[in-house]
């Protein structure tokens, strides 16, 4: 009896029901509170956008239009957020045997690498503007920027506790992918302590274990958990400092703005502009380097001290002769997944030797491991 | 050098070499033409230029990403932090490109519907022309050094699962420039071996003298230093398979300039041929252009008005859908990148999300699986592709006891083989003793150890064995520690003489003496 996968409702043939698509991607999109923030802001910024454009046009300023633009660019990062947000919940099936969880990962990635290529881009114009001024007209120039600053600080306060990676907190319900990650946590704290870098908080209720119909519902009845969003952490960081990067546009051209206006330096422009580009490209690396880790599916950073004190401890059980080949990578945020192999005597008890390496890793945080069991000939 | 192109010859390093050597030599020539752009850009102080050698300095970007992918690519074996060395870094590399790529095009999207509302005219098409044929030219150079790695270059990627006998003697050894180091250089996932890449002997406990040992079916193995010659095909088909996203990436890169290039050159040609410039003296009316000022716009209608006598004497720049085709052609070539580059898009975006690669039916693989016989249930098979060839998977076997695991573990190797999976962790798990019921039931569920959530479980596993789970998640973890130690005692009294043969994918030193 060849059991066939069940949930291969992804792999139906496309059916043209294009409005039911929608409303379940609206659906998830409101259940999450991550991803209806980025939603609202998203429509924040859109709107504002449009509306600079619109003004641009009337008043035939190429300085808004163009910063308009500047601000649609940056609404297809806040839309790549979103999209990986309702992406990261789909259900695994045939294809993806994870899920798709690894789109949060993507997400910031992707996010890190247009925010370079946005700092590229402003610097080679500030470059340019120094070498040619144009005549800005300051006078449409400084209202208009200030009202996106406000935008953007209020994208700042929206998104800061999600942004950092401490994201704790009060109702910041995650959005499923948290595998084992962080509920295991909250059973096992009884037994461990759990001494790596801990980013979420601890206070979930393992009220549901039991009788979750499968997949999609549980995630998104909700998650009573306090559990936090590690798992959107990538994501929300990506979008976060996008939302920076355009703050600190906005006070370029606000302080630009006032300079020239007041002490006619036209140079303020572009030295501003390329100023501003290099912070960008500074606040990016720490995101890319994360991302770029766990793409390359590196040893996960907050595992590197636990990993050989495991490793000692699993030969020295009984029967273990050696530990080899051992693979520890990061699916998604706080989701570890491990192989290795054992070679052990045989006379060794195999599944005792199984469920204790198990916990072992357990213990550091590993809830996905694969263990193969080869014995040695006498 | 770059000459080098067409001896893709025997033996990889010179492949690899080729590789390498004409991502220099494209590298070398855009950058040189970035310089000699920015100084003509100066001279002329021509806005347009400029922005065209910042197009070029992306370019160098992106020749350097490429470069900096497939060197670190090289490194493949293992290191503390990088277990899988660093394979990925094309497919990275591929990532990153291909992102440039699209966010340059809304560059350019942008750039030309702002040439739409406020139409430059060309100044010094002569220049433009000069400098655009020689910016054609080096991006023409650059297609046909990476042109057979260009779009479309997939079909031999995969083949494994076929020359498993010519396969055995010919381990690949790692790049030759670098020199073989002492300890173990395993060969790669060509071979059939559960390592995936060469292990250094760090401080994880890996035994170099084990380390050849654990390999299976390759008796034959050298483990230190380079193995012997390899075959060309393979060699061929490793680069392909591995490199080629990286390559895609750049030769789209150098397309989409090489387009750009052509759209500056006929720009220019008809610009130069067709359009009706205002002479520097004499007034002049020009109809195309907005001008913000307002003086002008009166002073052109008074002038119009008043002075039709004169009219002959005010020339008319020329026709003012010139000045539109700029944008036009740029909306054109936008169009064509982008959907050339989406395919190299998605491909290393799909590998990147860990998915089952396209080749692998893992429903299948699955039936077979079950169909051996000692295999009573598999559970979390994920398989996944490293970078190019190199696929990875593991399981978890469910079998009656240790004995039939070691029967069946070979068997399961060879039909993972068969499908192109060489690095595989398989964990056997075996029934508690006396639970009839506990089938089908995962002993070691991963995710489920404690009580949880199984969000986002894998797609073999039916509703039954979820709600079966979902039932021992009640077991707490302290729970499951005390159960096994006292069966342990059981299972080693239960067999005290039976040798269980060693998992003889491995070599002959672990045969049984049974």
């Amino acid at each position: 009896m060849l059991p066939l996968s069940i949930k291969d409702d992804e792999y139906k043939p496309p059916r043209l029901n294009l409005l039911r698509k929608v409303s379940g991607w609206f659906r998830s999109i409101l259940a999450d509170k991550t991803s209806r923030n980025l939603f609202s802001f998203l429509c924040l910024n859109l709107s504002f956008a449009f509306v600079e454009l619109l003004y641009g046009i009337w008043s035939n300023s190429l300085g808004l239009i163009s910063d308009s633009f500047h601000m649609f660019f940056d609404c297809t990062a806040l839309l790549a957020g979103l999209a990986a947000s309702v992406i990261s919940k789909w259900r695994s099936n045939d294809a993806f045997s994870y899920g798709y969880v690894r789109a949060e990962v993507l997400a910031g990635f992707v996010n890190g690498l247009f925010l370079i290529f946005t700092a590229f881009f402003i610097f080679s114009e500030g470059v340019e503007r120094a070498l040619e001024p144009p005549d800005v007209h300051h006078e449409r120039l400084l209202p208009v920027s200030i009202l996106g600053f406000i935008v953007n600080l209020i994208g700042i306060f929206v998104f800061q506790h999600g942004g950092h990676g401490h994201s704790h907190g009060a109702g910041h319900e995650h959005s499923h992918s948290l595998f084992n990650g962080g509920l295991g946590h909250g059973h096992s704290h009884g037994g461990h302590g759990h001494s790596h870098e801990q980013k979420h908080a601890h206070g979930h209720s393992h009220g549901h274990g039991h009788g979750h119909s499968h997949g999609q519902d549980y995630c998104h009845d909700d998650h009573s958990l306090e559990a936090v969003a590690g798992s959107s952490k990538q994501i929300l960081q990506g979008v976060f400092l996008h939302i920076v990067a355009d703050t600190l546009g906005s006070i370029g051209v606000i302080i630009s703005a006032i300079l020239m206006q007041n002490y006619g330096l036209m140079i303020a422009d572009p030295i501003c502009s390329m100023l501003i580009a290099l912070l960008i490209g500074v606040s990016i690396v720490p995101l890319l380097k994360e991302s770029i880790g766990i793409l390359m599916q590196r040893t996960p950073p907050s595992l590197e001290n636990a990993l050989p004190q495991c490793y000692q401890r699993v030969q020295q059980l009984q029967g273990v002769y050696s530990l080899h080949d051992p693979h520890f990578w990061t699916l998604c945020t706080d989701v570890y997944i491990g192989t290795l192999k054992l070679l052990v005597a045989p006379d060794a008890d195999g599944r005792w030797i199984l469920s204790q390496t198990h916990n072992i890793f357990t213990q550091a945080g590993v809830r996905q491991l694969y263990i193969q069991i080869d014995v040695a000939a006498m | 050098m770059c000459g080098g192109m067409a001896a893709r010859g025997p033996g990889g390093p010179r492949c690899w070499q080729n590789r390498r050597a004409r991502l220099l030599c494209m590298l070398a020539l855009t950058f040189l033409f970035f310089v000699v752009e920015v100084a003509v850009s100066r001279v002329t102080s021509s806005l347009a230029m400029l922005s065209d050698s910042f197009h070029m300095l992306s370019d160098v970007m992106a020749l350097v990403v490429a470069l900096v992918a497939v060197r670190f690519a090289q490194r493949t074996r293992a290191t503390k932090k990088n277990t899988f060395g660093w394979v990925r870094a094309e497919v990275m590399g591929a990532l990153v490109n291909a992102v440039f790529l699209t966010a340059l095009c809304f560059t350019i999207l942008l750039e030309a519907i702002e040439r739409f509302t406020e139409p430059h005219e060309i100044q010094q098409p002569l220049v433009v022309i000069a400098v655009g044929v020689a910016g054609l030219i080096i991006n023409l150079l650059g297609l046909c050094l990476f042109n057979h790695h260009g779009v479309g270059g997939h079909g031999h990627a995969h083949g494994h699962g076929h020359s498993h006998g010519a396969r055995q003697q010919h381990p690949r050894a790692g790049p030759k420039p670098e020199p073989p180091p002492g300890d173990g250089e395993a060969a790669l996932h060509r071979e059939e071996t559960s390592t995936l890449v060469e292990n250094c002997s760090s401080s994880n406990g890996v035994s170099q003298e084990k380390l050849g040992d654990m390999k299976d079916d390759m008796a034959d193995l050298q483990v230190n230093g380079n193995a012997g010659h390899y075959p060309l095909d393979e060699e061929e088909v490793e680069e392909d398979s591995s490199a080629q996203l990286n390559m895609r990436g750049v030769f789209l890169h150098v397309f989409g300039d090489a387009l750009g290039s052509v759209i500056v050159v006929v720009n220019a040609l008809l610009f130069y041929g067709l359009w009706n410039p205002c002479p520097e003296d004499g007034p002049c009316f020009n109809p195309c252009i907005n001008n913000h000022c307002m003086e002008n716009a009166t002073l052109s209608q008074t002038l119009g008005r008043a002075n039709k006598s004169e009219q002959e004497g005010i020339t008319v720049a020329g026709p003012c859908w010139l000045l539109y085709l700029d944008p036009v052609l740029c909306l054109i070539m936008v169009c064509i990148l982008l959907y050339t580059t989406y395919p190299l898009l998605r491909e290393s975006a799909l590998i990147l999300l860990q998915t089952v690669p396209k080749q692998i039916d893992v429903h299948s693989l699955n039936s077979k699986l079950r169909t051996l016989e000692g295999v009573e249930a598999i559970h979390e098979l994920h398989i996944w592709q490293l970078a190019g060839s190199r696929i990875i998977g593991t399981a978890h076997i469910k079998c009656p006891d240790p004995s039939t695991y070691m029967m069946v573990a070979k068997r399961i190797k060879e039909i993972f083989h068969d499908e192109g999976i060489h690095a595989t962790t398989i964990q056997p798990e075996f029934a508690s003793v006396g639970s009839e019921s506990g089938r089908g039931k995962c002993e070691l569920p991963c995710r489920t150890q404690c009580a949880l959530k199984q969000c986002c479980g894998t797609g073999e596993d039916s509703t039954a064995k979820k709600t079966e789970k979902s039932s021992s998640l009640s077991i707490s973890c302290s729970e499951v520690v005390i159960e096994f130690p006292k069966t342990r005692r059981t299972k080693s009294e239960s067999i005290p003489s039976v040798k269980l043969e060693a998992n003889t994918d491995q070599n002959e030193q672990f045969e049984s003496s049974l």
